[in-house]
């Protein structure tokens, strides 16, 4: 049997070195080939030595672990590192892939080797689809994450670039080629189009009232309806009154 | 309420009515008692239909124009005075047998007589109006303060929950760890500060009232745990004047800034950055602004449980007088500024 070959991926150094010196004393035999801070160079440092194993710190920046694993996938087994992922350690716990919680143990560490050392002996193969854990794993992690709709609201102001909550908007309101932007006490002007921005927005919380006018749901205090068909819509903390023209009213209908 | 000053339904124009009856009964108890027009059934039937006339007339005019303003209830007021006392004496006098023409000569007594009725109705829709307002008025207050008190459980409650993130807690007790093997001085500084951040940081043995200087302590600490677990990828600096640091100032408000600026702008990104916080001491507010040079914020990433938190804490310590503002720092990063009024804290 060829020596054993291992990476080390870890953005901590000082975790590295001491996954490192905690190696070198359980398995003296295997040769770390090459430490990464970061995803990218842990996929380089797999694609220049080939190793058998690589341990992988979950939350890396650029690439997390569980991606480099995904783009590496049966080339070469896996261990992941982390400190605390709840998805991707239920996403594991009843799988044949190797995990170690931080901070590692000794005792965990030495689990970890004898499996490693036995599956490498018993073939030359790794574990047959470590992907289809990762995927899981992976849309467990991004699932509290991102929705997809607009979250912040980018405003030039003086000689800066505000960043504005879109929770913290009470309305929009078109203005020849810009849109009006409305908070509790503010007033900021962006570039972005009325039409845009419904797209953008989540469509559960910005209610499109009229062709210039998105409002907040949140921020409604009273809406009432009109003899002529239309609606007025009464808001929190500001003292304006919004249009709710006939097109949209059915908004309002279900109330 | 809900257009007019008053809303009409059943229930009140059956109230109304019954008023006016009972007030019209007794009317015209008192003509017949001084001796005026011809006996106390003339009288009942002539201000009964005076009565109900101008109540229907004011209750109808209500109900079809609604007046929002007082004048104009004022100026409806007087048509249902004129109009029911004309058409009202005019039937009275009809049906309790008259001649018009008596009723003709006694017009000025029985206008007096409707102006009494008028001005009874419009008292009885005063009140009424006044009532619902004040109800109204209570159930607001009401409304609100529950919502008051709902809003600072809960943020006291993320406060509670939000302090020490698991993430942050497993790495800086691995790298201790790590230390005591490798270099058991600068682990043994580490745990300090691990000591000194959670001292602080944690609610139960966190003391009430706290200084700019105590928070930067704390920040401090937090940092020179990270620069131990980033190294080079993390160069960081406060620049707090002097004077500053004896301010009261409320804890836990600009930390989350702090770690924010950390585990979303300089962590994640390959080659870190730098973080800076400053201080301003303005002739009303003080700002505190903490500036990195990380990735930013991705216009349709979270929001930011911490940034939330930081601005509901904001707004019920200061109300509007506090702000937290946001802005793209140059040449990349965010930068979080937040501002507080000076003399309270």
């Amino acid at each position: 049997m060829t020596q054993a070959k291992a990476i080390i991926a870890d953005d901590e150094q000082q975790l590295r070195i001491h996954l490192k010196s905690q190696l070198s004393d359980i398995w003296p035999e295997l040769m770390i080939c090459g430490e990464a801070e970061n995803g990218k160079e842990a996929l380089e440092l797999i694609a220049e030595y080939g190793p058998d194993v690589a341990f992988l710190d979950i939350k890396m920046p650029g690439l997390s672990g569980m991606e480099v694993a995904r783009r590496i996938a049966k080339t070469c087994r896996v261990v992941f590192i982390t400190a605390y992922d709840k998805y991707a350690v239920e996403a594991f716990d009843h799988e044949a892939i190797d995990y170690l919680l931080k901070p590692v143990t000794r005792e965990r560490l030495n689990k970890a080797v004898k499996r490693l050392q036995k599956e490498i002996a018993a073939s030359s193969k790794p574990p047959s689809d470590l992907s289809e854990i990762v995927e899981r794993a992976l849309a467990g992690l991004y699932k509290k994450g991102t929705s997809g709709y607009l979250r912040w609201i980018r405003a030039q102001h003086g000689d800066g670039v505000r960043l504005i909550p879109v929770d913290d908007v009470y309305y929009f309101q078109a203005s020849d080629k810009y849109t009006l932007v409305l908070t509790k006490q503010e007033e900021l002007l962006i570039k972005k189009a009325i039409k845009e921005l419904d797209d953008e927005l989540d469509p559960g919380q910005f209610w499109r009232i009229h062709r210039g006018t998105i409002v907040n749901a949140h921020c409604i205090a009273k809406v009432s309806h009109s003899l002529t068909g239309r609606g007025v819509v009464r808001l929190k903390d500001r003292p304006e009154l919004l249009t709710v023209s006939r097109r949209y009213i059915h908004v309002f209908k279900q109330m | 309420m809900k257009d007019g000053l008053v809303t009409i339904n059943r229930r009140l124009v059956f109230k109304a009515l019954s008023y006016t009856v009972l007030f019209d009964t007794f009317i015209a108890l008192v003509l017949t008692g001084i001796k005026f027009g011809g006996g106390f059934v003339d009288n009942f039937i002539v201000s009964q239909c005076i009565g109900i006339s101008i109540c229907s007339l004011f209750l109808a005019g209500h109900y079809l124009v609604r007046p929002t303003s007082r004048l104009f209830h004022m100026i409806l007021v007087m048509i249902a005075i004129i109009l029911g006392t004309v058409v009202g004496g005019a039937l009275g006098s009809i049906a309790a047998g008259l001649s018009i023409s008596l009723f003709e000569q006694s017009f000025i007594p029985v206008m007096i007589l409707g102006i009494a009725f008028g001005l009874m109705v419009s008292y009885f829709f005063s009140s009424r109006e006044r009532i619902s307002r004040s109800e109204a008025l209570i159930q607001e207050e009401r409304i609100k303060r529950l919502a008051n008190e709902k809003e600072m459980a809960e943020t006291s409650l993320k406060l509670l929950q939000a302090q020490i993130e698991p993430h942050f807690l497993f790495n800086t007790l691995s790298n201790i760890l790590s230390l005591l093997d490798a270099d058991l001085e600068r682990g043994k500084s580490m745990l300090t500060d691990f000591i000194h951040y959670l001292r602080t940081a944690l609610p139960m043995t966190r003391g009430e009232a706290t200084t700019v200087g105590q928070e930067m302590e704390r920040i401090q600490a937090y940092l020179s745990i990270f620069k131990v677990r980033m190294g080079d990828r993390l160069r960081y600096r406060i620049d707090i004047p002097e004077g500053m640091k004896d301010l009261p100032f409320p804890p836990m408000l600009v930390q989350p800034l702090v770690e924010n600026a950390i585990r979303h702008g300089l962590e994640p990104k390959i080659g870190g950055g730098e973080l800076v916080i400053r201080g301003h001491d303005r002739q009303d507010f003080i700002h505190l602004e903490v500036s990195d040079t990380g990735l930013g914020l991705n216009e349709h990433g979270s929001s930011g449980i911490g940034l939330s938190n930081v601005r509901e804490r904001l707004q019920s310590l200061y109300g509007n007088k506090g702000r937290l503002i946001l802005e793209e720092n140059r040449p990349s990063g965010l930068k979080a500024t937040i501002e507080v009024p000076h003399d309270t804290g």
